[in-house]
């Protein structure tokens, strides 16, 4: 029997339908890998930046397995500034008080007293060298780090004539306006000839205001001696 | 009388059935650059007061929607970001004014076009800012974005 009107046309019609849905499905599937991708880079640079009375530097470097785009000038471990503003803390003994054992407090000559951090008046010029810096550090394996200062000093102040007067005569008190809690560079003396002064953990500032006092409890030959600390920041 | 009741059920069955909106991802293949890098820089370098840990890299887009399929039919595009790593993720946007500027959060979407599609193709330009929590990028990550068309 041939087939009725009403059949013939029900018989292409559900063929259509088949290949309708075939090509739905495909249309569904490539629609849904349409989707535009922007690569996130690993994260910006670890940035380190110190303070210590006038002068500055700031720093910019990629530590191990960066792979900043374009690449950072300084490879791992390496320094990259430095502050060529030498801050001098001095004290004058008058002859009667030499190596009288009573810490005689010193002077520097940084001017510095307001917080770079928020411009609070938070040191006390001359008096107190300000101190401060940050660490700044993406991604969760910075977390919990901390980036250190570390001085390094000569076993001793010395004159023209060789004379020597032991660095560890002089120490330091830490403190600035208002503060409270732990000082993030607290109070020590010189130990040795690199000791760790303060630490900044990862995405903090951190001040505070040192003031630097001479012992006097050595006899020294009259003069004028000097020695140069150098402070280092450095994150892992 | 019972064929009145069936008819009164009826109309108020066809009254509550709501009326949904089919979504569709729309073909942006034509968009540049398809497949873009963003560096991310520190959106406040030096962490003071209130500790601002983000990140944030903008780029341009030369959108291009593949909008053929909706031609003189009215709609609503959006623009989507899934949910995905490395989480933690804004967005946000301006354009020439083709598509409506805005912001979203990773895994929702936000209304960038409404009305009456006139031509195949709609294209603008897009300024677009991705901002992340510097703690989540410990390394690279794609991410994807898509554009849909809910039918009216």
């Amino acid at each position: 029997m041939f087939p009725g009107r009403r059949e013939t046309d029900r018989r292409p019609r559900g063929a259509d339908s088949l290949v309708s849905g075939i090509l739905l499905l495909a249309l569904l599937i490539t629609s849904a890998a349409d989707a535009f991708t922007i690569t996130l880079a690993g994260g910006a640079p670890k940035t380190i930046y110190l303070q210590i009375g006038v002068g500055t530097f700031t720093g910019t470097y990629c530590g191990t397995g960066c792979s900043e785009i374009p690449p950072i000038a300084q490879s791992p471990g390496s320094a990259p500034g430095t502050n060529t503003t030498i801050n001098t803390v001095s004290v004058s003994v008058a002859a009667n008080a030499v190596g009288n054992g009573v810490a005689q407090t010193m002077t520097t000559d940084s001017t510095q007293s307001i917080s770079f951090f928020d411009g609070f008046a938070f040191c006390n010029a001359p008096t107190q060298l300000y101190i401060g810096g940050f660490y700044r550090t993406p991604g969760a394996s910075g977390a919990g780090t901390t980036a250190t200062v570390t001085a390094t000093v000569p076993v001793s102040l010395t004159d023209a004539a060789g004379d020597a007067i032991p660095f560890t005569q002089i120490s330091w008190t830490s403190g600035g306006n208002g503060d409270s809690g732990a000082e993030p560079f607290p109070a020590s003396s010189f130990t040795g000839t690199s000791q760790v002064v303060g630490s900044i953990a990862d995405n903090q500032w951190a001040e505070s205001c040192w003031t630097f006092s001479y012992s006097k409890t050595v006899v020294p030959a009259a003069g004028t001696y000097t020695g140069r600390v150098l402070y280092t920041l450095s994150a892992p | 009388m019972r064929p009145l009741i069936l008819s009164a059920f009826c109309i108020i069955w066809l009254a509550v059935v709501p009326v949904e909106a089919r979504t569709t991802v729309i073909d942006d293949s034509a968009t540049l650059p398809y497949n873009a890098a963003l560096s991310l820089h520190w959106q406040q370098l030096e962490p003071r007061g209130h500790v601002n840990n983000l990140m944030v890299g903008t780029l341009q887009l030369r959108v291009r929607l593949n909008v053929a399929p909706w031609l003189k039919r009215s709609g609503r595009i959006y623009l989507v970001l899934p949910a995905q790593q490395p989480g933690g993720m804004t967005a946000s946007w301006t354009t020439h004014g083709r598509l409506l500027p805005g912001h979203l959060t990773a895994g929702s979407r936000t209304l960038v076009y409404s009305g009456l599609v006139t031509t195949p193709f709609i294209e603008d330009v897009v300024q677009l800012t991705l901002t992340v929590d510097a703690r989540r990028m410990g390394q690279a990550y794609p991410v994807n974005f898509r554009f849909e068309m809910d039918d009216d």
